[in-house]
């Protein structure tokens, strides 16, 4: 699922002015709107732990890919990388007390990252390719207290 | 035993072996097994390999469509373009297609990508202007107003690393409200717009000066037919739309190039590819098929 700011501004506060007038926030509960409301959060977060590389250079990527998923489900977001650049990989999740982690493949299905790191709610990875080619990023939720837990990735270059 | 007799308790006990106790010994391979079993579902430690095939096509999401900065940056590392010598000429006409209006967006909006590196500041507020003006034609000018602001501001400013963050910004910001207002046909060919004129500066860099590395940018493989299965999903008006159709082809005819692997695209591929996209990106500019 790919995500924007402007939209999700938007649909923030479309959902936060239909909370107010139904006074009932179980109705949202479970509710499209909810869920994107909370990827929202995990894109901030995931932003929020891009600032350092982007202080170091990187240009982050204003396109976010996010959604929710269940412990220990995967999932796989295809991305064209260009050999000669250095890329950052950036996940993140709002909920607090959940842990993720992101890592890099090749379309064998090799592990191509040259680091990674993982620390509660955020986690990343980092490549330099070693050819120009189509990659996978499999994003993974390690641990959390919810049943399904929202993430965000974003990705820096230079 | 630190002492010179053995405690009652101590010596005269037959070795300890896993052989005299078969039974032991399977229950000890078995927790092993379990343990090793557990063990990555608690760390984060990556298999070294995996199958990809493990992935059906719901668990995988849609390509990442690279912004052409992505490239230009690789350009740059490789050699000195000649930015200037890229930049298109004159005005671009809002058409009365909106399908056409779409791929000229991303294609301006790809333009603005090309000025920046080109460092030419007129340019830039130039085209910022005219995705504004292609915006509004499409109904999403209020999402890229505040952008286009940013664009002149930083192109004066010739904070050139803040304008192509705008531009990256407005290609999002109008791919988000075409999103929201259900044209999500129109947002794919916002981004294939883009793709087509990124290649074409793409391949008349590499073919003034072929580099194998310089190919090798070309290989692109799943962005290809990630755009041809787009077009293959979009409404049967769309597809049928003469322009949109065209582009289908030649993306037919530029798959099976950049799907060789990257050190066999030959100058001659280069140059075909140039053609098609040159060819192509002309007919958004200026209509015509």
């Amino acid at each position: 699922m790919k995500l924007s700011t402007a939209s999700s501004f938007m649909f923030s506060r479309i959902a936060f002015q239909h909370c107010c007038l139904l006074g009932v926030a179980v109705i949202c509960l479970g509710s499209p709107s909810l869920l994107r409301a909370t990827v929202d959060d995990s894109v901030s977060f995931a932003y929020e732990a891009a600032l350092p590389y982007y202080k170091q250079g990187f240009s982050i990527r204003k396109d976010a890919w996010g959604g929710d998923l269940g412990v220990r489900e995967k999932k796989a977001v295809s991305i064209q990388l260009f050999k000669g650049n250095t890329y950052w990989f950036l996940m993140a999740t709002e909920v607090k007390g959940g842990s993720l982690s992101v890592h890099l493949y090749d379309d064998k299905g090799n592990l191509v990252e040259d680091e990674s790191w993982q620390k509660g709610r955020f986690a990343g990875a980092r490549v330099n390719p070693k050819s120009t080619g189509t990659y996978f990023a499999i994003v993974q939720i390690l641990k959390s207290p919810e049943e399904r837990t929202t993430w965000a990735l974003v990705y820096g270059y230079k | 035993m630190f002492h010179d007799k053995p405690l009652h308790c101590e010596g005269n006990f037959p070795r300890f072996s896993m052989k005299n106790f078969p039974l032991l010994r399977f229950q000890a391979f078995v927790l092993a097994a379990a343990l090793l079993a557990i063990i990555p579902l608690r760390a984060d430690n990556p298999p070294k390999k995996i199958a990809l095939s493990d992935f059906p096509a719901a668990a995988v999401d849609d390509v990442v469509v690279p912004v052409p900065s992505e490239i230009f940056a690789v350009l740059d590392k490789l050699g000195n373009p000649n930015w200037k010598g890229q930049l298109r000429d004159g005005k671009v006409q809002t058409p009365e297609d909106r399908a056409r209006t779409a791929l000229l967006l991303g294609n301006v909006i790809a333009e603005g990508f090309v000025a920046v590196e080109a460092e030419d500041a007129e340019r830039v507020k130039d085209i910022g202007r005219q995705v504004l003006t292609l915006a509004n034609a499409i109904n999403v000018r209020k999402a890229v107003i505040t952008r286009c602001k940013s664009i002149t501001d930083k192109a004066d400013a010739r904070d050139w690393k803040g304008v192509r963050s705008e531009f990256d910004g407005a290609l999002q910001d109008v791919r988000a409200a075409m999103d929201e207002l259900n044209d999500h046909d129109l947002s794919q060919l916002v981004s294939l717009g883009g793709w087509l004129r990124g290649t074409e500066v793409l391949t008349s860099i590499v073919q003034n000066g072929f580099s194998k590395d310089g190919a090798e940018l070309l290989h692109q493989p799943e962005l290809v037919n990630y755009f041809d299965r787009c077009i293959g999903s979009m409404s049967s008006r769309l597809r049928k739309n003469p322009l949109v159709s065209h582009i289908r082809d030649v993306l037919r005819k530029i798959g099976p190039i950049v799907g060789e692997s990257g050190d066999s695209i030959t100058a001659e591929n280069v140059k075909m590819i140039h053609d098609l996209t040159r060819e192509v990106n002309e007919q958004v500019i200026g209509g015509g098929n």
